[in-house]
């Protein structure tokens, strides 16, 4: 198996990059009647795998389970979330061979087992659906000829999938044809019936391509949403700390401040999260986030880079093959560091009060969330994907944070995306050295407006205030955020 | 003579701007026991919200504690309205969330829950197993939060309170959800628990009180007026003009089959726990049922399988308007011939809905609205907010309304789109006598018209008179089925 994408022409490459259309709720009209009536086999029953899989019996279609021979033997937890809610659970072979659409949610590393042994199973002219490109695009899967390819990946976590879909709502979801694999035409009507039964349509649907979502997620990933997120949370609590910040304070600022301030990034872009400082706060956080742009630009690049040329998975798959040796090693040292074991404070942090005492959370967030957006677009991908893995995925992150810090969110994100995040954070760091050694508590742990009259120039204000709002990733951000609008708020602690 | 423990002079105090009770004055002596009532909106929940300290007012309210009791030294409220949080402590739940078996481990039990207030308070845990044995909560003690239905809900906070043994409890609305039996054992609580010095404001209009309760006021136009305990068993006099109900209600609905719900047999259970225990029932098309049953005994379980709303339906033998459970239809197909009211629909629903998209979400039966209405569908709505006496809050979000009003709205929703199966259950939580009467009645009126009526209530005097069948429930099993022969109400 070869890297799918390098084996492309440069015009295809673009092609498939440039894959990008926000689907009118008109197209979903045909209900779930392309599946209606078919077999509907889903491979694993983890939180996304169970939670799709209720609303798309809950949506009149027929769902089952298959799960390897050892899982239901050994009565795992796959195995009683499926017959808990009395699904019908049974081995490849017994439930593979009968199904017109097989549903692979099993995590990536274990895609290509999974597929070479149920690809053979599978019946002629039957559909095989992932929720995420790598296996075929980056390891290079090759499926058989007859078999249609397809994608739906709800942007949420599982459990949000169900509890927006019982609401009467859904979340926003990212649909694909994999063009390799579309033998009969039918993949795409196929894949939009799949979102309405799993209440997609109503929240915004995305038509991409396998390649445009790979090399988009892999990026938002391991750029703002994880690796940023770690190396901001811990630079601050460190700086915090050194400066004789109560340790306590510094650890709940920085993880209840993270969903706190992305939440108003959810609500209304960078425009509403800057709009949440004072004049003159905004007007440093800004300046800031320039600064921090400019360092930071040239590794945000490399990581885009890396993964457009394949040298990312590349290097991924060699640490699974050597048993994870790497990932391993930095899930510890993430679990050592002084922000993770200092236990958030008993002390009542006002709302305001975390955008007020951690402008350089602002800043790292404004900073990652345009350079991610920035570089990704440079790179082809359309602005409509780059704000979904960017933007977009940013606040479910810090919710993470917000739960457990950054051990959760590491445990809650995919082996892809934690490797990655440890990746951009051990290079981001020393690069932040210099810049970190100007910081004191006025940008984060203290009250930047405090002492201040609070007074700006008009004409800077302004100047900024058009920086801010005229970036592409508030434009495109306002139209798809429209259809959005019903989500619920993340609730803060 | 003792200083009294509550002294108000001058309060004043608004809810959203608006006037609830103004220059108010009223003296709590010590051994009295109060019951405050009102109609809803009179500003009952505010009172007792200044009274615990927990809202801004202006003027005075003196709380005096006795020194000498060794009662803790408290003002302790219950609110109407109970948020448990998970192991997180977020309150971040979702709408039948407790029926998907995988979702409800992240909330703590009904043990820890208890044993972690214990110690916070410094309470004998004994102390609390004799509450929860007294109102039948026992069984109960290593269930999960979430798993609690609404009347279970209101016994723990119940608990919390009693054990507690504050110098002053104010109870808003003590009896909601609890069942018949639960109610005359809290009262048998209260006596107990005022014999040993706790003092007690009721907020409630409900007549059967007990006998340690024997001061009586009102709020009305922002005052406060004490009346006697014969004026407490009358009715309400502000006597509201019946409006003729909307035309699109009038009209029969469609009716899709003959037999709406049939069940075969139906189990459910959680693990070892069994829920349900072969149930056969079956509710014909233009029938009015009354569905009753102790606090746990399943009754929500059950209208779950009927509202689409519970994964197990798929494994047992249910009928839904003529077709079987999992035959291809979806939720939404079964949703929309129903018209539902329940406690939990209410926790959470959209907190960012106001009065009228709450309403006119019945259409969709989504739990907020989240497409655009047609202009009939809005010509409806605005004859049904009218109809409620909504129009001036119609904008407002439904969560700031006082719970009584929201539940009017909520009505609304349910009736909207003059559905062929009524699913009310305990739809009058949180109204007035008056308000009570009034929706009873416009029940009835519907239902002339061949709707078909399940009604779970607690409250026997307070039923619509349209109901013809009862079906009890009892541990999960049917006790009875069938004709009412003699009347149940009064």
């Amino acid at each position: 198996m070869s890297n799918y994408f390098n084996t492309l022409p440069l015009r295809e490459k673009l092609n498939q990059l440039g894959v990008c259309d926000f689907m009118d709720s008109s197209e979903f009209l045909d209900d779930v009647n392309a599946l209606k009536g078919e077999k509907l086999v889903i491979v694993g029953c983890g939180a996304q795998g169970l939670n799709q899989g209720l609303n798309l019996r809950d949506s009149g279609l027929n769902v089952s389970y298959t799960l390897r021979k050892e899982a239901i033997e050994g009565k795992r937890d796959s195995w009683k979330n499926a017959t808990e809610n009395n699904f019908t659970v049974g081995t490849y072979e017994e439930l593979i061979p009968e199904a017109d659409v097989v549903i692979n949610l099993t995590p990536d590393k274990q895609h290509t087992a999974v597929v070479t042994a149920i690809m053979p199973l599978m019946k002629k002219g039957a559909t095989l659906l992932y929720s995420h490109g790598f296996n075929i695009v980056e390891e290079g899967m090759q499926i058989r000829k007859d078999i249609t390819v397809i994608m739906v990946a709800p942007k949420c976590p599982g459990s949000e999938v169900r509890a927006e879909y019982v609401r009467g709502f859904g979340v926003p979801t990212l649909i694909a044809v994999h063009p390799e694999n579309d033998p009969e035409g039918k993949g795409l009507v196929q894949a939009k019936a799949y979102c309405v039964g799993t209440g997609g349509h109503r929240a915004g649907v995305l038509k991409s391509s396998f390649v445009a979502e790979v090399k988009s997620d892999l990026m938002g990933e391991q750029t703002i949403l994880c690796g940023l997120l770690q190396t901001g949370s811990i630079l601050s609590f460190d700086k915090m700390v050194e400066k004789g910040v109560d340790a306590g304070y510094a650890s709940k600022l920085v993880q209840y401040g993270v969903e706190v301030i992305t939440e108003a990034l959810k609500q209304g872009g960078i425009t509403a999260m800057m709009d949440r400082l004072s004049n003159v706060a905004k007007i440093k956080a800004f300046e800031i986030s320039e600064e921090l742009k400019t360092i930071m630009r040239p590794l945000f690049q490399k990581h885009q880079d890396d993964i457009m040329s394949g040298e990312f998975s590349r290097t991924m798959m060699e640490d699974w093959a050597a048993g994870d040796k790497n990932l391993l090693a930095w899930r510890a040292a993430t679990g050592e560091t002084a922000f993770e074991k200092t236990p958030a404070g008993n002390v009542k942090i006002g709302e305001q009060e975390y955008f007020d005492n951690a402008l350089l959370m602002v800043a790292f967030i404004r900073a990652g969330v345009e350079l991610a957006f920035e570089t990704m677009v440079e790179a082809g991908i359309k602005p409509e994907s780059a704000y979904y893995e960017s933007l977009h995925e940013t606040p479910l992150i810090a919710n993470t944070i917000a739960r457990k810090k950054l051990f959760e969110m590491n445990r809650v994100i995919s082996d892809t995306a934690e490797y990655g995040c440890y990746l951009f954070d051990h290079a981001c760091k020393p690069l932040l050295a210099d810049f970190m050694k100007q910081v004191d508590t006025d940008l984060i742990g203290k009250n930047f407006n405090e002492g201040k009259d609070g007074s700006v120039d008009n004409r800077a204000l302004i100047a900024v205030n058009e920086v801010i709002r005229s970036h592409q990733v508030e434009t495109i951000g306002a139209e798809l955020r429209k259809a959005m609008t019903a989500m619920k708020s993340i609730k803060t602690a | 003579m003792a200083q009294p423990i509550v002294h108000i002079t001058n309060l004043n105090l608004k809810y959203h701007q608006k006037t609830v009770l103004q220059d108010l004055s009223w003296t709590i002596d010590r051994h009295e026991n109060w019951l405050l009532r009102g109609i809803s909106g009179s500003g009952k929940t505010s009172m007792a919200k200044a009274i615990a300290g927990l809202i801004k007012f202006q003027g005075d309210i003196e709380i005096n504690f006795d020194a000498k009791s060794n009662l803790a030294p408290v003002v302790h409220y219950v609110a109407n309205w109970y948020q448990f949080k998970d192991l997180e402590g977020q309150s971040n739940f979702y709408y039948q969330q407790r029926y998907n078996k995988q979702a409800t481990e992240t909330t703590a039990t009904v043990r820890a829950e208890l044993e972690n207030y214990g110690k916070k308070h410094q309470l004998q845990f004994s102390e609390a197993e004799k509450l929860l044995t007294a109102l039948g909560f026992s069984d109960l003690i290593n269930a999960t939060l979430i798993q609690l239905s609404s009347g279970e809900h209101k016994k723990l906070q119940l608990v919390c309170a009693l054990w507690l043994k504050p110098q002053l409890l104010i109870i808003d609305q003590p009896y909601n959800g609890l069942d018949k039996l639960s109610r005359r054992h809290l009262n048998v609580l209260f006596e107990e628990i005022t014999a040993t010095g706790t003092q007690l404001i009721l907020i409630s209009n409900d007549k059967e009180l007990p006998p340690c309760v024997h001061r009586f006021a009102a709020l009305s136009g922002g005052q406060l007026i004490e009346i006697s305990a014969n004026e407490h068993m009358q009715e309400f006099d502000e006597e509201e003009e019946s409006k003729p109900i909307p035309d699109f209600l009038k009209e029969a609905p469609v009716s899709s089959a003959d037999s709406v719900v049939k069940m075969i047999g139906v189990n459910i259970s959680y693990g070892e726990k069994q829920v349900l225990k072969n149930i056969n029932w079956e509710v014909k098309a233009g029938e009015k049922w009354l569905l009753q049953g102790p606090n746990g005994s399943g009754k929500s379980t059950l209208l779950s399988l009927i509202t689409g709303d519970h994964p197990q339906a798929y494994a047992n033998n249910l009928y839904l308007f003529g077709h079987k459970r999992g035959s291809g239809e979806s939720i939404w197909d079964i949703k929309k011939r129903i018209g539902l009211i329940s406690p939990e629909l209410h926790w959470y629903f959209d907190p960012l809905a106001t009065v009228k998209q709450s309403i006119i979400s019945g259409f969709f039966d989504s739990s907020g609205l989240f497409r655009e209405a047609d202009y009939t569908k809005k010509t409806q709505a605005a004859e049904l907010i009218d109809y409620f006496g909504l129009t001036e809050y119609q904008d407002t979000l439904l969560n700031q309304l006082p719970l009584g009003k929201q539940r009017l709205a909520f009505l609304a929703r349910t009736l909207i789109k003059n559905p062929e199966l009524l699913i009310l259950d305990e739809p009058c939580q949180g109204l007035d006598q008056q308000q009570t009467q009034y929706f009873n009645k416009l029940v009835d009126e519907l239902c002339k018209n061949g709707t078909t009526l399940i009604y779970v209530g607690h409250f026997e005097t307070q039923l619509p008179a349209c109901i013809e069948n009862r079906i009890l429930l009892e541990n999960g099993e049917v006790k009875s089925v069938g004709k009412i022969l003699e009347p149940i109400l009064k």
